[in-house]
């Protein structure tokens, strides 16, 4: 019998890659704060892979167009005056889940998709699954490794980077884009709207470890690539759904992390005020 | 000398409509010209043009004669990411990478470039620190030390003393100072007299037009200053104070 064959095989498969390019995309996310714009560009990924998915068309498509047309979006909101980026953000972000909840109810016998769409279903995922989600991770890796230091100067001090001659928007235009394949690719594994937690939670704890972004960014693979295996294995053994298994272990992991970083403060505080 | 800077007849704004208008001024490699006046006069905006980020609506404006490339640009340090994993050295860095390019490794000049940036500004022995755990002032050096490390022939610096201790301040005149000396131009924007009596050649004073340029003694004088202001000046001994309406 092949390899990819067994089911857990490609599942296992799947969350390594997914997990480490969940940590990969996160790091930027987290440092660019885009994490609740994120959470939009998830939710309006929902409704453009239930209309790919009703078409018949390939559902990243139907996600990266959904996606787009967001950002296109909180960008011409956030532009009108009286109008903040979060309150345009938080609109579309429900406008785009009713709308995708309204596709769903149009087709009769859609509610098991409508949860595979959600929250994954990584048992069922197929070898196409999983090669798409490894060339996508090559295809990031290497979109964020020759754009390190632009994307970086534009996050740390965007007026210096437009002064130093970095074209803004187009980074931009090549993160967001870059943020959107990942959201969707990682659908087969954790759905649309579990797949914030993947994101930002390995890369928002491994912030909380360190200052340095090589070390951050490792740390985020890895807990990114951690969260999915035991979330699958703990699916497994006690017959949760996976897709919530992996997400409430990366919110775990998060949760771990930021108790041992402020366990530590304290314990460096209360050395620093009782002399030894 | 050669010419840094040559601004004339200039408007400048945004979608067409201006914000700065009036502006005409030349300078001249080695002199430091400071750019006076109120919140919201239009002290960044000139500046921005400098970097040519505004459009000039009308008139001519000529930056290093075409080569704008080696103007360098010092932010203000509050428009910064605190929180940002990133170390000083790396920081300064930045500086370099016009010359590296933005993809190739950094080279042994690059390296002892950024050094003798941290040095100058009086912080080589922060070079490891994380930039968000520096005051105000270390933070604003830093930035000083990252365009230092480009070698820029004209360098712009925007609001360079807001929220600085006296060390910094003093750190940061000193610097500017030499800097000219080795013949770069500078421009710095202020709101502060005594600063811009103390560092600069040149004053313009702006409020949404040029109102006067020339020498601190001509410029920055009772007459001057209530037209640029409007009449809430007032001169004590021959030091100029400013009544907030």
């Amino acid at each position: 019998m092949n390899w990819w064959d067994d089911a857990l095989h490609r599942a296992t498969a799947e969350v390594v890659l997914a997990g480490a390019l969940a940590g990969l995309i996160g790091v930027q996310v987290v440092l660019r704060r885009l994490s609740f714009f994120t959470m939009a560009l998830t939710h309006a990924t929902f409704p453009g892979v239930v209309a790919a998915s009703i078409i018949g068309v390939n559902i990243m498509l139907g996600g990266v167009v959904a996606g787009a047309v967001v950002a296109l979006g909180v960008a011409a909101l956030t532009r009108r005056r009286g109008q903040d980026a979060a309150a345009a953000t938080g609109v579309l972000l429900s406008a785009g889940f009713a709308l995708g909840a309204a596709l769903v109810a149009t087709q009769s016998g859609f509610s098991r998709a409508l949860s595979s769409f959600l929250v994954g279903s990584i048992l069922t995922v197929g070898v196409p699954d999983v090669v798409t989600t490894a060339v996508v991770l090559v295809v990031v890796a290497l979109v964020l490794l020759a754009g390190a230091r632009p994307l970086v100067q534009i996050a740390f001090d965007r007026g210096g980077a437009e002064a130093a001659g970095l074209r803004l928007g187009a980074w931009d235009v090549v993160l967001l884009l870059t943020i959107e394949v990942v959201v969707v690719t990682l659908v087969p594994a954790v759905g649309t709207i579990l797949a914030l937690s993947l994101i930002v939670a390995p890369a928002a704890a491994a912030r909380l470890w360190s200052d340095r972004l090589p070390l951050i960014t490792a740390l985020a693979v890895v807990f990114g690539v951690g969260s999915g295996l035991a979330g699958l294995w703990m699916s497994g053994q006690w017959n949760v759904a996976a897709g919530a298994a992996i997400s409430l272990t990366a919110t775990g992991v998060l949760l771990v992390s930021w108790l041992c970083t402020r366990l530590r403060t304290l314990l460096a505080t209360t050395r620093s005020v009782v002399p030894a | 000398m050669t010419l840094a800077l040559r601004y004339a007849g200039v408007s400048l704004g945004y979608q067409g409509r201006a914000v700065l208008t009036d502006v005409n001024l030349e300078l001249r490699a080695g002199q430091r010209l400071a750019l006076v006046g109120p919140n919201g006069a239009g002290k960044s905006t000139l500046i921005k043009s400098m970097l040519g980020l505004v459009p000039v609506l009308r008139g001519e404006a000529e930056v290093l004669g075409g080569e704008r490339g080696r103007a360098g640009y010092v932010p203000q340090t509050d428009t910064l990411d605190a929180d940002f994993p990133i170390s000083v050295r790396r920081v300064v860095m930045m500086g370099r990478y016009r010359r590296i390019g933005w993809w190739r490794p950094a080279r042994t000049e690059d390296r002892r470039a950024v050094a003798e940036a941290l040095d100058r500004v009086g912080l080589a022995d922060r070079a490891s620190h994380r930039f968000g755990t520096l005051s105000g002032g270390q933070r604003q050096r830093v930035l000083l030390a990252r365009a230092i490390a480009a070698e820029p022939r004209l360098l712009l610096l925007d609001e360079p003393f807001n929220g600085v201790d006296v060390v910094s301040q003093e750190a940061i005149v000193r610097v500017l100072r030499e800097l000219s000396a080795d013949g770069a131009a500078l421009v710095v924007s202020t709101h502060d007299f005594a600063v811009a009596r103390e560092l600069a050649d040149l004053v313009c004073l702006l409020n949404g037009r040029q109102w006067a340029v020339g020498p601190p003694a001509e410029t920055l004088t009772a007459g001057p200053l209530r037209r640029t202001y409007g009449g809430s000046v007032v001169d004590l001994d021959n030091d100029m104070v400013l009544i907030e309406p």
